[in-house]
């Protein structure tokens, strides 16, 4: 089959972003105009995702699209995957979106500019997340993955007076962006470990799978994947974003972004699967995760932290689902069916619970469990509507019979049940999985009891009286979306053949057993009784008594809020302190580093290639007599430098030193350098000289003992020497053989210095010296930029040559001037 | 040859670094000066020694004179020296002005002294444009 086409593609994941910056262009005040055209933007990427699949079909997970190139040296082109797991995610994001934009008009009521600020924003957000769902090649699939933790991270900071919720935005940005990072590292080894940097090359290309770097691979994928999937122990970020308005916690925080994670676990499970360390490590996160969710929903107050932890609970589960997917049955069935339905069935209770603990908090002033009482009876208009959607989503939540999670639980269990099967240890798995069910089932009966009013629930004051916000004609879509979504879960749960006909050809995991052909009717579990039935019952007749007892009803704080907080004092104050050891602000320290760094590499070097440490053969230190007098004569003046005090003759021997060094070039043939050098060394000592009149005498200070400076230096000394010795005589060896020297670049010069061969196209430097051919021809550049250093250097000299302020500076010791004149003033001029 | 230039450079390398981990300014920027010519001469020995085995000498990288010594190294040096230059002069002006600001060329101090705040503002000092 050919590549299909990217072009839908394209345009229905830019679609969003589009539209929601085209939102800015119109008039701040016609929001209705500006709703309308944010919803344009998700609308076609439904309707050319639609497109897309009618023309080209659901792609198996081994055929991406065509690519646009855009780096390909990088393995990294516009190449789009739109199999079962890509295109299901983006029409569901799509479709969140829709209703999240009308949503979000309720929300902000008449605040125009929150809403012009909103919409764009959350146009981003979707292109993003549509392009971590489709994208094919690895490494765009990180790019999207950023921009959806970039757009997270200014959503939940949304009120930005908020110190508490800037905090918040600050730890979700850098858990995900930490889980980021190693998606990356984990991204390119496995594509430089398969050498397939598309998923779909990866899924054909049957990696086998045995492979360490592959596993270390997905280690840090499945690391990546935890943080952005808030899974244990990076959880705590999730309960944290609530700080961010409704309409978000809906859409990123229930509905997609936290699913990012799944559905990489999704995507790298066709070649992680078969990995050994698949099965125990995803499904111990995801077990772990599960119920610590579970078990802290059934203590929060707060009805956005509650769902809030339901949520990382249902990741958990979803998790653990693609981590059951390693495990393998004797006749090669997997233990995963239908997660695609799993993960809808998801979406489709928890945005509307947060949909309408939203709606509740802006026409109510409900934002708290206790706060609800008696929700049913009271006579605001669209409180017992707010009231049927709550009840009906948490019904949906506790997984009663007749909803898809019902059936979704069921499913779990028995990919539970079957994948326990010759791996004892995962029964520990089924059985968190009951009592996590039980939470559920538990919070639901406590939500539903306070709802209604019962005597069962939890009581605390009198509800506030008072609508927050008085309704208008846009209040019907604070709850019209979330009764939308919540009738899917009864729709289906009821009439499995519709839902098996929108979501079965995107599934690539069959089931099996009663759930061979896809979910099945509401009676059907029933019909054939299993352990997975009797986990279902034991979990809600389980969850029933626990919502009714009256133990843990108090609000528990998680004792991982303090994990992060402590995590990054920690981090700033070893910051800190490295900041101070390393950073003393004395020159001397920062050198020593650095001599001792040099030391260290050396030793190093040395460690690993022992033979840098022989004598070289071939040393003859007296074949010439006058470099050996030079040599001598180089030794002695460096040698008396730092001992004579006198500064002048310092001077001299410094110049005495060079000039020796002038000599040593003579005798290494290097006429030009000796000229160079020679005049340098004349203007240098001379400048030194001149410069010595304007400087202070130092004034005499105790010596402090040289001994530790001495042996630094006598040890970096040796080190250098050796290695120009090392160096050297490889330049001699290499030579004498042939007499010659063809291999070197020297070589290369001198031959084309003057003419050309076919490696310079026949043209040469035309030059018979070949330094000089080197330096204004083949390096002509270099030249050029050491002019460019010799310029500069004149230039800075020139602006801050004291004696141009003199005059300047006679003002300047005047205290009575308060507004010193610039140094260099006039110096453009 | 190479074993008196690699002697030289252990040496002058040994006594700028002795300069140059010392308090005085002027003392590090002798270091300074002097490390390159220990450099330089460490490329320089990268040549071979230009003494050939008979005692005869190499000739300079000039064509037609026979058996040359490897021109590479010595247009190496040539930019290092004139960059080498340009650093020293550059270093010297600012010891000037450090002097006359701070009266004390010990870097110690110098760490500790506050930057002057009423004192002349140079132009291109960053963080104190007007």
């Amino acid at each position: 089959m050919a590549p299909a086409d990217p072009a839908f593609l394209l345009v229905a994941i830019g679609a969003p972003v589009v539209a929601g910056l085209a939102t800015l262009l119109l008039p701040r005040r016609r929001t209705a105009l500006r709703v309308l055209l944010a919803t344009a933007g998700p609308g076609m990427s439904v309707l050319f995702l639609g497109l897309h699949l009618d023309r080209h079909g659901v792609a198996s997970n081994s055929t991406g699209t065509e690519a646009v190139s855009w780096i390909p040296s990088l393995h990294l082109d516009l190449g789009f995957l739109a199999d079962g797991l890509g295109a299901f995610f983006a029409l569901l994001v799509a479709g969140v979106g829709v209703l999240v934009v009308l949503y979000a008009r309720a929300h902000f009521g008449d605040d125009a500019s929150s809403l012009a600020r909103f919409l764009p924003l959350l146009g981003f957000f979707t292109t993003a997340m549509l392009g971590v769902v489709l994208a094919d090649h690895l490494l765009l699939t990180v790019v999207f993955w950023e921009a959806t933790s970039i757009s997270s991270f200014f959503l939940i900071g949304w009120n930005r007076e908020d110190g508490a919720a800037v905090q918040r935005a600050l730890q979700a940005f850098v858990t995900t962006g930490m889980g980021g990072l190693s998606l990356l590292g984990g991204v390119l080894l496995l594509g430089d470990a398969t050498g397939a940097w598309r998923w779909s090359e990866l899924a054909a290309s049957g990696v086998e799978a045995s492979n360490g770097r592959v596993t270390a691979a997905v280690v840090l994928v499945v690391v990546g994947a935890a943080a952005k999937s808030a899974q244990w122990p990076f959880h705590d970020w999730l309960p944290g974003a609530m700080a961010a308005p409704t309409p978000v916690s809906a859409y990123l925080h229930s509905a997609t972004m936290v699913k990012a994670g799944v559905f990489l676990l999704g995507r790298v499970l066709p070649v992680a699967g078969a990995l050994a360390l698949w099965l125990p490590l995803v499904v111990a996160v995801g077990a772990v995760t599960m119920l610590l969710g579970a078990a802290l929903a059934l203590r929060q107050h707060d009805l956005k932290r509650l769902f809030a932890y339901t949520t990382v609970s249902q990741l958990g589960l979803l998790t653990c689902m693609y981590g059951l997917g390693g495990a393998v049955d004797d006749h090669g069935h997997a233990a995963i069916g239908w997660d695609l339905g799993q993960i809808a069935s998801h979406a489709l209770y928890k945005a509307p619970l947060f949909l309408v603990a939203g709606a509740l908090a802006v026409l109510l002033g409900v934002r708290r469990l206790p706060e609800l009482y008696g929700l049913w009876r009271r006579r605001e208009s669209g409180a017992r509507v707010l009231a049927v959607v709550l009840l009906a989503a948490a019904y949906a939540l506790a997984g009663g019979p007749g909803t898809v999670n019902f059936v979704a639980k069921e499913l779990f269990f028995d990919a539970v049940v079957h994948a326990a099967d010759g791996r004892p240890l995962l029964v520990v798995v089924g059985l968190m999985a009951v009592a996590t069910a039980a939470c559920n089932v538990a919070v639901a009966v406590r939500i539903a009891a306070n709802a209604l009013g019962r005597r069962s629930g939890i009581r605390a004051g009198d509800p506030p009286a008072v609508p927050v916000r008085a309704p208008d004609r846009w209040t019907v879509a604070l709850w019209l979306p979330a009764a939308g979504l919540v009738l899917l879960q009864f729709v289906g749960g009821l009439v499995p053949t519709l839902w098996n006909a929108a979501f079965r050809p995107l599934e690539s995991h069959a089931g099996t057993g009663v759930f061979a052909d896809g979910l099945p009717w509401v009676w059907e579990p029933f019909l054939h009784p299993g352990t997975a039935l009797l986990m279902s019952l034991v979990a809600i007749a389980g969850g029933i008594g626990l919502g009714l007892s009256g133990r843990w009803r108090d609000e528990v704080v998680d004792v991982h809020d303090r994990l992060y907080p402590g995590a990054y004092r920690a981090v700033l104050r070893g910051g800190h302190r490295a900041f101070h050891t390393l950073q003393t602000g004395h020159l001397q320290h920062y050198l020593v580093i650095m001599f001792v760094m040099l030391l260290g590499s050396f030793v190093w070097a040395a460690w690993i290639d022992p033979s840098l440490l022989e004598v070289p053969d071939g040393l003859a230190p007296f074949e010439s007599v006058t470099g050996l007098l030079l040599g001598a004569l180089v030794c002695a003046s460096a040698i008396v430098l730092p001992v004579v005090t006198e500064r002048v003759v310092r001077v001299l021997v410094l110049g005495a030193s060079g000039f020796a060094v002038v000599g040593l070039y003579l005798v290494y043939q290097a006429p030009d350098l000796a000229l160079t050098q020679l005049m340098f060394e004349i203007i240098s000592v001379i400048l030194f000289l001149l410069v010595l009149r304007l400087l202070p005498r130092p004034d005499r200070r105790p010596r402090v003992n040289p001994g530790p400076r001495l042996a630094l230096a006598v040890l970096v000394g040796v080190t250098v020497g050796w290695m120009t010795l090392l160096a050297g005589s490889a330049a001699d060896q290499r030579r004498e053989p042939g007499g010659g020297h063809e291999e070197t670049l020297g070589a290369f010069f001198e031959a084309h210095s003057d003419h050309g061969s076919e490696l310079t196209d026949g043209r040469g430097g035309e030059g018979h010296n070949v330094v000089n051919v080197i330096l204004v021809d083949f390096r002509g550049f270099d030249t050029l930029g050491e002019i460019t250093v010799l310029a500069t250097a004149a230039l800075g000299v020139w602006s801050m040559l004291p004696g141009r302020g003199r005059q300047r500076e006679d003002e300047d010791a005047d205290e009575s001037d308060p507004q010193p004149v610039p140094l260099g003033e006039g110096a453009g001029s | 040859m190479t074993t008196v230039l690699a002697v030289c450079v252990a040496v002058i390398v040994t006594v700028s670094v002795y300069l140059v981990t010392s308090r005085e300014l002027k003392s590090i920027a002798m270091g300074v000066f002097l490390l390159g010519h220990g450099a330089n001469l460490a490329i320089v020995a990268m040549s071979g020694s230009p003494v050939l085995p008979g005692g005869l000498l190499r000739q300079p990288p000039i064509l037609g004179g026979g058996d040359l010594v490897d021109p590479l190294p010595q247009a190496l040096i040539l930019t290092a020296i004139v960059i080498n230059f340009a650093v020293m002069g550059f270093l010297l002006t600012l010891l000037i002005l450090t002097a006359r600001r701070t009266s004390t060329l010990n870097v110690d101090e110098l760490a500790l002294e506050d930057p002057p705040s009423d004192g002349p503002v140079l132009d291109g000092e960053p963080g104190r444009r007007r």
